[in-house]
């Protein structure tokens, strides 16, 4: 008796250590976004369903964003893709257009029994933020306020509990639509124990129901893709398109990558935010790769070569090596903390940005169109400047590596002197050139001539 | 930031309209963060007569962690930890299973109803779950003792 009453005290002891136990959960809520390639290597000693799967999955989905695995992953995943999406679309007006929207859900969640002097806590943290990413849409940062926000714990309690808010009172007030579902549970049992509390995951049905409020009204897609141990050679993808009543356009998709118990954001080339879009101009183009290797030179570096079509103060972006002057290029700043090395998109080449000085004409209205109405072509466009304009070179990615990626400084070879190859010397790229803005003749040094064993190294490496 | 619009609203609404049998004050009108709570034994169960005084302690995540409670007044209940803290966490009040539109009000509800209907399996108190469960009898007459020694 004595012994099994100590027994059970120790069981009842060791229990609630089980329940209490919370696993550490470590990094930022929401990660940077980094290549998929991560992802293979990540599962590189895995098993082969797993191995094949995810080298799959690079080819699709170029990218994925990390985040924490609190038991919560999912609804913040939804929620940092949903304002994610609608910086995409790079329409402050559209930001307006949603806050308007789930305002008018408070008709819904009075309906559910939510009190608003309670919910309306969380929803303006929610509505806070829509305003602001909006506000922050001109300057080009407002993926960086986005991330900052979702990194703030407490900020992010607050949507994701209005999340959930809007999630349960969307079943609530439409049990018939739900309750099929449910597996013996009513629908307010369900949202009561599997949606509203803190620690509650989401799972299918409200994943569904999430969706059916926030985003299909918004116009955005979600796919989730499955990524476990079923036969095939790549992650199974569930997609959800909006339904939309009013028959309006998809603006995006939203990419889950699940893997049991965790959900991440994927993304793909299409997908990334068109960094260098958020100015209007084509100048920046150039400001992006004038000190690239040459077989960079695409379309907009040509096209400052129309006579008319240069800009103020060319020569900062075509030959100073600073990579942005001091103001005029002062507002591209931000473009740069949209793209920092690990998130730069990495696609290859597009056969888009080839050379193609045939089209020049037509092509200075598209370049110069605002951002929003910038078909998706440029945006592919954009995105692989910006690629290639980064010396971080990606190796890896679906397209077969090039011999040269082995090299040393591969990306920073020719970054020192633009134009100096065999093709430039002569043209008036060159700054030696005297068509050059930034005419600079040569100047004859002696040192040129006679070669001593110091100077001639120096000579050589600037020839390279 | 936002947490403390929201204990000032709920307060607001507590003091207006209190729950039935409670009455709540700040312990320090400058803590927005400690209520006192006084609650009337339930009629109807042993612990009629008596007044309880809790303390309601909010974490500065409120209202995405549970506020803690604490009976200040001694209380023989299988679901109040029989020692200085005098701990009740259950239901609702579980990290995990707490919702952060529950409010202050509703955990005082939920506290009275525990209070007239203790749930003995999910107790922190084995011994006295045991007896409520086993000899309903004594646990009354104990618990009525405790009122007169501690709760008036």
């Amino acid at each position: 008796m004595a012994y099994s009453q100590q027994a059970e005290e120790e069981f009842a002891e060791l229990q609630k250590l089980s329940n209490e136990y919370e696993p550490e959960v470590t990094g930022p809520l929401v990660g940077q976004r980094e290549p998929s390639t991560a992802i293979t290597t990540e599962y590189a000693s895995a098993d082969p369903v797993f191995r094949a799967k995810t080298e799959a999955l690079p080819q699709k989905y170029s990218h994925y964003r990390t985040t924490r695995g609190d038991g919560r992953c999912g609804w913040r995943a939804i929620g940092f893709g949903y304002f994610e999406t609608l910086i995409h679309l790079g329409d402050s007006n559209k930001f307006l257009e949603e806050e308007t929207r789930l305002r008018s859900l408070s008709n819904v969640l009075n309906a559910a029994g939510f009190d608003s002097l309670l919910y309306e806590d969380f929803a303006d943290e929610a509505f806070d933020l829509l305003r602001k990413v909006a506000n922050a849409l001109p300057a080009g940062n407002a993926d960086v306020i986005l991330h900052e926000a979702f990194n703030d714990e407490d900020l992010q309690n607050y949507i994701i509990t209005y999340l959930k808010t809007l999630t349960s009172a969307w079943m609530k007030t439409r049990p018939s639509e739900y309750a099929p579902w449910l597996l013996g549970q009513t629908v307010d049992q369900y949202c009561d124990h599997h949606v509203m509390p803190i620690g509650s995951e989401i799972d299918n049905v409200s994943l569904s129901a999430l969706k059916d409020v926030l985003l299909s009204s918004a116009g955005i897609a979600l796919e989730v893709l499955y990524l476990d141990r079923t036969e095939g050679g790549e992650v199974n993808m569930h997609r959800f398109d909006p339904v939309n009543p009013q028959g309006g356009l998809t603006i995006g998709t939203i990419r889950l990558l699940y893997r049991p118990g965790h959900y991440d954001i994927l993304y793909k080339a299409e997908d990334l935010p068109p960094a260098i879009a958020a100015i209007p101009t084509y100048l920046q183009y150039s400001s992006h790769t004038h000190n690239e290797p040459v077989y960079d030179l695409g379309v907009s570096d040509f096209m400052t070569a129309i006579p008319g079509m240069s800009y103020a103060n060319p020569h900062q972006g075509w030959m100073s090596n600073s990579s942005y002057g001091p103001d005029l290029f002062g507002s591209s700043a931000p473009v740069q903390q949209c793209a920092p090395p690990v998130s730069t998109p990495a696609p290859p080449p597009q056969p888009q940005i080839q050379p193609q000085p045939v089209y020049l004409p037509a092509t200075p209205t598209h370049l110069v169109a605002p951002p929003s109405q910038m078909p998706q072509q440029m945006a592919i466009r954009t995105a692989s400047h910006a690629t290639l304009a980064h010396p971080a070179f990606q190796p890896g990615g679906p397209f077969r590596s090039s011999a040269w990626e082995l090299e040393d400084g591969f990306g920073q070879l020719s970054s020192s002197m633009p134009f100096q190859t065999s093709i430039f010397r002569e043209s008036h790229f060159n700054t030696a050139h005297f068509l050059n803005p930034d005419f600079q003749p040569k100047e004859w040094r002696p040192d040129d001539d006679y070669v001593t064993t110091s100077s001639k190294s120096s000579r050589h490496r600037n020839s390279g | 930031m936002a947490g403390n619009k929201r204990i000032m609203k709920e307060l607001a609404e507590v003091r207006t309209n209190p729950p039935p049998g409670c009455t709540v004050t700040l312990a320090d009108e400058n803590d927005m963060g400690t209520w006192d709570a006084v609650m009337d034994g339930p009629p109807d169960s042993p612990y009629t007569g008596g007044h309880y005084k809790i303390q309601i302690t909010l974490p500065k995540e409120y209202p995405f962690k549970p506020p803690q409670l604490s009976f200040k007044t001694k209380i023989y209940h299988p679901n109040v930890s029989n020692d200085d803290r005098g701990a009740m966490c259950l239901g609702m009040l579980r990290p995990d299973e707490w919702k952060p539109p529950n409010k202050i009000a509703d955990v005082l509800r939920l506290v009275r109803s525990v209070l007239a209907a203790p749930q003995p399996d999910d107790a922190v108190e084995q011994g006295i779950a045991d007896q409520f469960k086993n000899d309903r009898k004594s646990f009354d007459k104990v618990a009525k003792e405790w009122v007169g020694r501690y709760a008036k």
